[in-house]
């Protein structure tokens, strides 16, 4: 389920790189764990985010919860479509479901992140915890 | 014993009846309809107005309640506001009964005082009516404000009482101010399809409430595509084609719109009165100086209500009409204006009374603070209303709840248990033991109480 082709953050956000240009979502771990999402606060574009604080907030019917920016850059894209459908991101969390795309100050950032092999190991560690 | 009072507001009229049940022969001279702003162009039309809104917005999202409607949903502007003055004269027909019964006796006029007792009714037709007073409470509330530089003409550029009038629904309109009535008909204005931009100079709307309520306020506006510019004034407007104007703002920005709506704040009504020729103190924008018995400088003259210039709320200036009435009667009334519950017709409606965060810090009060949000209640997902949240604000080491502030719905009643907790000096944690029913909203109260010291019970925690 978890796709091999993007990088993970620790706070449940994945990066999809392509040049400078970085796609940002919520993984489905995140997705499951809110529950139906009923409003996604974009961000603005042109907003500047640094790596490690709070992108956007999302608003389920358990919980209101920061998404956290694995990257620091500026917001260049956002996925308008989440304004009056914030159900995709429950749907398709790593595909329609994406939130932003940042233009990365600092590509070696994701460097940082995890694989998908480290993300499901992390995940079963905090199972256990 | 005679009394005179100048204005049937909201606290003119409970003033007029109060002084009746306690002997008094009554006079009362409005130039308007009994009411006032509250019941002809404020409170009551409003909610009438959301009322209907409301209904209109359930319609819209029967389906998540399962209900199918099938057909074309939409409003009917006439029929709204014909409700909405239905609504209005009944209530004012109340008003005149229950004036009736009392042995009040109501003559439409203007009114100047001409000296301690005399006051002069001038009627619509230019006579005049000298009546003869033993007291006088003067209670002629207030108007929308306007700006030196934009005339409201009713139509362009409107004020709240225009905005009542509800003669169209424009496809944008621009509200500068967002107060309690600006940001009231942004929702309204947005329900009913326009798009609204509000201009505040302020950091964030709602100023005088709690930041949090602020905070929930601003993401409403948001989710409902309610444009909010916060930080930036009106410069100037200018008329282009088929009545569209052009707004400039403090930073430059045009924005063109149909319409605008002026919610910049009140005047007061206390000019004309004669209250000079009687030496009746007033301060800087015009307010009667009043002691807490509400007299005024001049012995058995009192003033209540908005013209005095404090908390501009309806149910202030009944409280103040019933202690001016008791003690122009020879009582010895207080008023305290510390506890005052009050509520703003949002979507979602916020309650709050009491300190706010802000306040507490800059008096330096110690507090804790306990949040409850909506979507933990049972009954707000039952009624698919689960945005908003409880706030209880408490002093640290008394424990004595201080502020309560709720934003979600039903708030405006739910409030009035904060106000009591206060009143009566009841702890955090007492109000968190008692036993609250389920599944109510209410129960937002209880586990924000108890939150406060760390202990609600519908909340995911950190498992270590």
């Amino acid at each position: 389920m978890n796709p091999d082709d993007i990088k993970y953050h620790r706070e449940h956000a994945w990066v999809r790189v392509e040049g400078k240009r970085a796609t940002i979502g919520i993984t489905d771990h995140a997705q499951q764990q809110l529950g139906d999402i009923v409003y996604v606060d974009l961000p603005e574009l042109e907003t500047e985010v640094d790596a490690d604080s709070e992108l956007s907030e999302i608003e389920s019917t358990k919980a209101t919860s920061p998404v956290i920016c694995p990257v620091s850059g500026s917001v260049v894209e956002i996925n308008e479509d989440l304004a009056d459908s914030p159900e995709i991101m429950n749907e398709d969390p790593y595909g329609n479901g994406w939130l932003a795309i940042i233009e990365m100050n600092d590509p070696s950032e994701v460097g940082d992140l995890m694989t998908r092999d480290e993300y499901e190991k992390f995940l079963k560690e905090e199972e256990e915890k | 014993m005679r009394l005179t009072i100048i204005g049937a507001g909201p606290g003119g009229y409970v003033a007029a009846l109060r002084a009746a049940h306690l002997g008094a022969q009554v006079t009362v001279l409005e130039r308007d309809e009994v009411g006032g702003t509250c019941l002809n162009w404020g409170c009551i039309p409003t909610k009438t107005l959301i009322a209907s809104v409301e209904a209109f917005e359930r319609v819209k999202h029967a389906g998540d309640f399962g209900i199918d409607i099938s057909g074309t949903v939409t409003y009917n502007l006439e029929k709204i506001r014909d409700r909405k003055n239905k609504v209005v004269a009944t209530q004012v027909k109340g008003i005149k009964a229950l004036f009736k019964s009392a042995g009040v006796d109501l003559i439409p006029s203007r009114a100047e005082l001409l000296s301690k007792d005399v006051v002069r009714a001038v009627l619509p037709d230019g006579t005049t009516r000298d009546i003869m007073s033993d007291r006088v409470i003067i209670a002629t509330g207030s108007r929308p404000a306007g700006l030196p530089d934009l005339n409201a003409d009713g139509d362009v550029v409107m004020t709240s009482d225009d905005a009542l009038k509800l003669a169209k629904v424009p496809r944008s309109i621009l509200i500068i101010g967002a107060g309690v009535i600006g940001c009231e008909f942004a929702f309204i204005y947005r329900s009913l399809g326009a798009d609204v931009t509000v201009v505040e100079t302020a950091s964030r709307p709602l100023t005088t409430e709690d930041e949090d309520i602020s905070a929930i306020i601003e993401r409403e506006m948001k989710k409902t595509k309610i444009k909010l510019l916060t930080g930036v004034s009106f410069q100037s407007m200018t008329k282009t084609a088929e009545g569209v104007a052009k707004v400039r703002l403090s930073d430059d920005r045009e924005i063109p719109t149909d319409t605008i709506l002026l919610s910049i704040g009140r005047k007061l009504n206390s000019g004309n009165l004669g209250l000079d020729l009687l030496g009746i103190a007033t301060g800087k924008r015009g307010e009667i100086v009043v002691n807490d018995r509400m007299e005024t400088t001049v012995k058995g003259i009192f003033a209540i209500g908005d013209v005095t210039g404090g908390t501009m709320l309806a149910h202030v200036a009944s409280h103040q009409g019933l202690a001016a009435a008791e003690n122009a009667l020879g009582g010895h009334t207080i008023m305290d204006p510390s506890i005052i519950p009050a509520g703003i017709f949002t979507s979602p409606e916020i309650g709050s009374v009491g300190l706010r965060e802000h306040q507490a810090r800059e008096r330096k009060v110690g507090i804790k603070v306990g949040r409850f949000p909506y979507r933990g209640l049972g009954k707000a997902h039952a009624m698919g209303e689960i945005a908003g949240f409880v706030k209880i604000i408490a002093e640290a080491g008394t424990d004595k709840v201080l502020g309560v502030h709720i934003c979600g719905s039903h708030a405006t009643d739910l409030v009035h248990e904060g106000a009591l907790a206060i009143r009566t000096g009841t702890t955090a944690s007492e109000l968190g033991h008692m036993i609250h029913a389920h599944p109510t909203l209410a129960e937002g109260i209880m586990e924000a109480a108890n939150d406060v010291h760390g202990e609600a019970i519908h909340v995911q925690r950190e498992s270590r």
